[in-house]
């Protein structure tokens, strides 16, 4: 079933030098698309980046990037991943040597 | 509530930048700042070491069904993936199908499936592999259960079975089963829970499948009862306009007992310790006498969550599997997006006929 | 919902697609729960109890549920 729908697609539209282009992401929801277009944003490079929810039935996000320099919207979003990615390997180490350290309350919750 | 006495607040919760106004009918500032060219002059790019000198993540307080932990100096969106993510996205084991041999209680079929399926299981999911449309059921992806229980008159008058529990469940271990499980024998979490009550002579014959899913799909596969966060609240006392003596005990019933400290000589403090505790419930600003002594802030990246979890999961390791659900949707779009750009870059590289799909342009839609 | 007759994974299946036999309808006295049988030309009536209203009982097929 849905086989043939890639995971990204550039919507029409987008300059050739995809310096400013509009990208459908499939199977996500506003979970990743507000991560990502704040991580987008946090590139200088970036002019613009915004991302919507087209319909809340159909199952995709529209994520669009404009960039400054003619410079690539698809190299900023790929940098934008690995960055996102690098920010979840710090938070889980982060909470991790917390849980280890115990320094919390424990209690006994009555279920 | 806590009793555990934090530190004092880090001097940088002060910085105003970092403040949500709490006013009487509004907030205010709510939206970030900290974005390239928003301050002139002013470095707001990614850094992976600056955010990791930001970063405070601390457990509070633990328990064995919750955890209450804290997480500053992250944007709402992140904070906000991941709460969307143990509600939604972290998967479960839950029933999803029913095969009614027979009931006779008052219970219509229907409302006795639907409350079977929002039984929790202590099923680790990670021994499963989701089960789609059209799949075959086979031991990987189907944990079948066995309900069959009939009420009847004991010795006495008694009635026996009267009501059926998630206790009731009996496993029915399929194929490489009983051997993979172990000694954890599938059950319901909470063997209390009243799916039916029965009178004499009535039966309950049911058969159940049991798949793997996530909450988006239906809110059974929660492994959550709550995951939300607050912001951390903050009350700013104006020291040009202090607090009379004389209403010092009005003015710290204004807030939840312990914020407010009143000094023998009834000087007015803020005791930081138990400032988490405010409910921001803004009655001070309903009394013209306090106008202009006090302000109520939050911390726009001082995330306080609440996770309780209602499922197999510790509720502890709920916050490290959305972290890993998390990374591998970003996986999958990265390996996505540099599929993209090889495909872009191809036909320069003369390689275009490789692909099936690789028409030597970018992949527009039609 | 309800997908009666189509896929079941039913570990004691194969059953329902076969056809019921025929036999006497029993019916259940709203009252005392006995078991009767009733008759074109004669009252219903229970032969226990006297009550004259009857239930029919449920079918023995298995149904299928989707627990959502």
């Amino acid at each position: 079933m849905a086989e043939s729908i890639p995971k990204i697609q550039i919507l029409k539209g987008a300059e050739p030098d995809l310096s400013a282009a509009t990208y459908q992401i499939h199977d996500e929801s506003h979970t990743i698309g507000n991560a990502l277009r704040w991580m987008l944003m946090k590139n200088e490079k970036v002019e613009f980046c915004g991302y919507s929810v087209p319909h809340p039935s159909e199952n995709h996000i529209n994520m669009r990037i404009q960039m400054y320099d003619g410079l690539s919207s698809l190299t900023a979003l790929i940098q934008a991943l690995k960055d996102l990615d690098d920010l979840c390997v710090t938070i889980d180490e982060e909470y991790t040597k917390s849980l280890q350290s115990g320094q919390f309350e424990r209690w006994d919750e009555k279920s | 509530m806590a009793s555990s006495s934090s530190s004092q607040l880090p001097p940088s919760v002060f910085n105003p930048r970092r403040h949500v106004g709490v006013h009487a009918e509004r907030v205010s500032d709510v939206a970030s700042t900290d974005f390239p060219g928003h301050y002139p002059g002013e470095d707001h790019t990614w850094s992976l070491a600056r955010f990791k000198e930001n970063l405070t993540v601390s457990v509070k307080r633990l328990s064995q069904r919750s955890v209450e932990f804290d997480l500053v100096g992250v944007d709402a969106s992140i904070a906000n993936a991941f709460r969307r993510i143990m509600i939604a996205e972290v998967p479960t084991i839950a029933i999803e199908d029913v095969f009614v041999w027979n009931n006779t209680s008052v219970i219509h079929d229907e409302i006795l499936a639907q409350r079977l399926g929002l039984i929790p299981l202590n099923v680790d999911p990670a021994l499963f592999s989701p089960r789609l449309p059209g799949d075959i059921p086979y031991d990987r992806n189907t944990l079948v259960f066995q309900l069959d229980i009939e009420c009847s008159r004991g010795a006495k008058g008694a009635i026996i079975n009267e009501y059926v529990t998630s206790g009731d469940l009996k496993w029915v271990p399929q194929g490489e089963q009983e051997s993979v499980f172990g000694d954890l024998v599938p059950t319901a979490t909470n063997k209390d829970i009243v799916i039916a009550k029965l009178r004499p002579g009535q039966v309950i014959n049911v058969e159940l499948h049991a798949i793997k899913g996530v909450g988006k799909e239906h809110a059974k596969w929660s492994p959550v009862a709550t995951a939300t966060y607050r912001l951390h609240p903050l009350v700013l006392l104006n020291p040009s306009k202090p607090i009379p003596p004389h209403l010092a005990q009005k003015f710290a019933s204004c807030f939840s007992p312990g914020v407010v400290k009143v000094s023998p000589d009834g000087e007015v403090s803020i005791d930081d310790r138990h400032l988490r505790k405010e409910t921001m419930s803004r009655e001070v600003l309903r009394h013209k006498e306090f106008e202009g002594s006090v302000e109520l802030k939050r911390v726009r990246d001082w995330f306080i969550y609440s996770v309780e979890s209602e499922g197999p999961y510790a509720p502890e390791v709920l916050f490290p599997e959305s972290i890993k659900v998390m990374r591998g949707k970003i996986a999958a779009i990265r390996a996505a997006a540099e599929a993209l750009l090889a495909d872009s870059e191809g036909p320069d590289a003369g390689a275009a006929a490789a692909g099936p799909d690789a028409d030597g342009d970018v992949e527009m839609e039609p | 919902m309800n997908s009666q007759p189509s896929q079941n994974y039913g570990s004691n299946s194969g059953f329902q697609n076969a056809p019921a036999p025929r036999q006497d309808m029993e019916y259940l006295c709203a009252d005392c729960g006995a078991k009767n049988e009733i008759r074109s030309r004669e009252p219903i009536r229970c032969r226990e109890c006297g009550h004259r209203i009857m239930y029919k009982k449920r079918t023995n097929r298995m149904v299928q549920f989707e627990a959502r």
